[in-house]
């Protein structure tokens, strides 16, 4: 479902300076499968998922999901891409302040113009699934981490997207914050989603659930 | 409706709300930029058709003796010969000056009329109607009227004849006239008495106006006419019309000159505070493009904010310079266009509405903003998500 094919990706400092963030990577994810990339902040695994959701293009390389490479999408089609396919947990949530519960969620359904019913069953849905519908018409920024967790799954999920990329989702939560990620993660498995996670948080490691463990360091894959 | 994507825009205000400082310095400093422009485009409008109003009910032909290069008295001689000429309808000899009154330290207009002759004007012939010159009597515009008031001369007022001697005329009325930027410094009397005060022999007048039958004549008489008085100056109301429009131009350039560097100005703050995309807005714009925003939907959704912005910052300039202009009569702002006499005429702006300068103020304010906002944005929309979210 998603192939990486010698993956060079360099970042440019400056003109006379450029890091290598990955090595000829090449790896490959099958449909409904849950993969843990694992390795130490900056061996390069935000990198691949950035990659994979078309928010970077590889220096040389191709990103292939589904057939298409999609590494070579126009920045217009690599948005369509991400909207119909890609749900992102990010690190920090990357919510909107000051925006509330229901406003965040609903963000990737704005340029898509849904009817009324539409929009609201969906919200519904993952409002209830994500257990967050007693927050409804909070501000973000009043919720605890744990919380703004759970309105950015459900933010990345509210398009049913095929593929689930988490970027160090348990950095900023406690054990038991984070045994609950856990759990909406082994939930998603089961409904035939591919989820890729990057963490270097050991309570990941050796879930029944995780189908493959990928190390990276320094930009390589170790095994 | 169907294509207009209402959640867009309700994400656009939810926007203008979460950044309510900002906006509300920008909606202030473009309120008062759009008043600013408005303000100045009734008023020039509103001046400009008086005018022109006030233009067109001058004489057709003026005809004045000059000497030495200055205006004087013409021969009354002369108003038979003209009266000869084919096509002239009727001449009137005027009688006009202007007296200094030393103690407020203006100029009054002084304009003598008989009751029986016939006047260049209509509402010079209304006017006359209702006045009484027999005793003595003199009728002012409300200029004269406050400036004697406040001197103190409520009933009568004495003017000094050039031998020093003293002449008194009753204060017997004043007059209204819908065009008081002319009328409003003054005074009207009858021929005999402005004779006296002016010391102007009874063969002379101040000069002679030509009234023409067709005016797509007036240039041939004028040339006729110069061509008997080949010393006078024929001044025909094209001719005015003209210096008028100048005078009233070059008042107004001056002015717009000052303006445009305030308009600049206010442009480069608004530009500066607008434009200058915080570290959050940008983050904000990656995420959305992180989570399948196109660059479209991205500045589809900053026009929605800076066009609710501007539109409303423009409306509200637009009204408030409505209620200034028209209801208020432009305190302060008006007298740097109309500010030729010293007696400030007390004159209402009449209600001009020119689709033209709405539309004019818009485009010079509504897009200009628009697309400061729209630039940048589509600066940090074209990077790569993950770029502008770091």
């Amino acid at each position: 479902m998603v192939e990486l094919k010698n993956i060079i990706k360099t970042f440019e400092v400056n003109k006379n300076h450029s890091v290598k963030a990955l090595e000829n990577i090449n790896l490959n994810f099958k449909e409904g499968e849950v993969v843990v990339l694992k390795g130490a902040s900056g061996s390069g695994k935000s990198t691949i998922l950035s990659l994979i959701a078309a928010l970077l293009r590889p220096t040389s390389g191709e990103v292939i999901v589904d057939g298409k490479q999609i590494s070579k999408l126009s920045d217009d089609f690599a948005s369509i891409y991400r909207r119909d396919n890609i749900g992102f947990i990010f690190q920090k949530y990357n919510l909107i302040p000051n925006l509330s519960v229901e406003d965040n969620i609903l963000l990737p359904l704005v340029p898509l113009n849904l009817s009324n019913a539409d929009v609201k069953a969906k919200l519904e849905y993952v409002m209830n699934k994500f257990h967050i519908n007693h927050k409804n018409g909070v501000s973000v920024k009043n919720l605890s981490g744990g919380e703004q967790q759970r309105v950015a799954i459900a933010r990345s999920y509210i398009n049913n997207p095929k593929i689930i990329l988490a970027d160090e989702p348990t950095a900023n939560l406690d054990k038991e914050l984070s045994l609950n990620f856990i759990d909406i993660m082994r939930e998603l498995k089961s409904l035939n989603k591919t989820i890729i996670i990057a963490t270097h948080d050991p309570l990941f490691f050796g879930l029944e659930f995780v189908d493959r463990e990928i190390e990276i360091a320094n930009g390589v894959v170790l095994g | 409706m169907k294509n207009i994507n209402l959640y867009l825009i309700e994400f656009a205000l939810n926007s203008i709300i979460r950044h309510k400082y900002k906006n509300i310095f920008i909606s202030v400093i473009f309120t008062l930029l759009v008043f600013l422009l408005s303000s100045a485009f009734f008023i020039t409008n509103s001046i400009k058709y008086q005018l022109s109003q006030s233009v067109d009910a001058l004489p057709q032909i003026i005809v004045q003796n000059m000497k030495a290069g200055r205006h004087y008295d013409i021969d009354l001689s002369v108003v038979d010969e003209i009266l000869t000429l084919p096509g002239v309808e009727d001449v009137n000899a005027r009688i006009w000056g202007y007296y200094y009154f030393e103690y407020a330290d203006v100029y009054f207009t002084l304009l003598g009329l008989d009751e029986f002759e016939s006047q260049y004007k209509q509402t010079l012939s209304k006017m006359i109607k209702n006045f009484d010159f027999a005793e003595d009597n003199m009728y002012l515009g409300n200029g004269v009227k406050r400036v004697l008031e406040g001197s103190y001369y409520k009933e009568f007022f004495n003017f000094i004849k050039p031998d020093g001697s003293v002449k008194q005329i009753n204060i017997a009325g004043v007059f209204d006239s819908d065009l008081e930027l002319e009328s409003n410094d003054m005074i009207i009397m009858s021929k005999e008495n402005l004779r006296e005060i002016f010391a102007l022999d009874e063969s002379k007048a101040t000069d002679i106006v030509v009234k023409v039958s067709n005016p797509l004549e007036i240039d041939t008489i004028a040339f006729k006419i110069k061509e008997i008085i080949p010393t006078a100056k024929i001044t025909t109301n094209e001719n005015i019309h003209v210096s008028y429009e100048n005078m009233f131009n070059y008042k107004g350039g001056v002015f717009l000159a000052l303006f445009v560097i305030t308009i600049f100005t206010f442009f480069i703050i608004l530009y500066d505070k607008a434009s200058g995309l915080s570290s959050e807005e940008k983050k904000e714009i990656g995420i959305l493009k992180a989570i399948g925003w196109r660059v479209s939907d991205v500045l589809g959704e900053k026009f929605y904010e800076s066009f609710i912005v501007s539109f409303f910052s423009y409306i509200l300039g637009v009204s408030m310079a409505l209620v200034f202009v028209y209801i208020l009569n432009a305190p302060l702002f008006r007298d740097i266009f109309i500010g030729y006499s010293n007696l400030k005429p007390s004159f209402t702006l009449l209600f001009v509405l020119d689709i033209q300068t709405l539309f004019l103020v818009f485009l010079l304010s509504v897009p200009v903003y628009v697309a400061s906002i729209i630039i940048p944005s589509w600066r940090i929309a074209t990077l790569e998500a993950d770029e502008v979210m770091r």
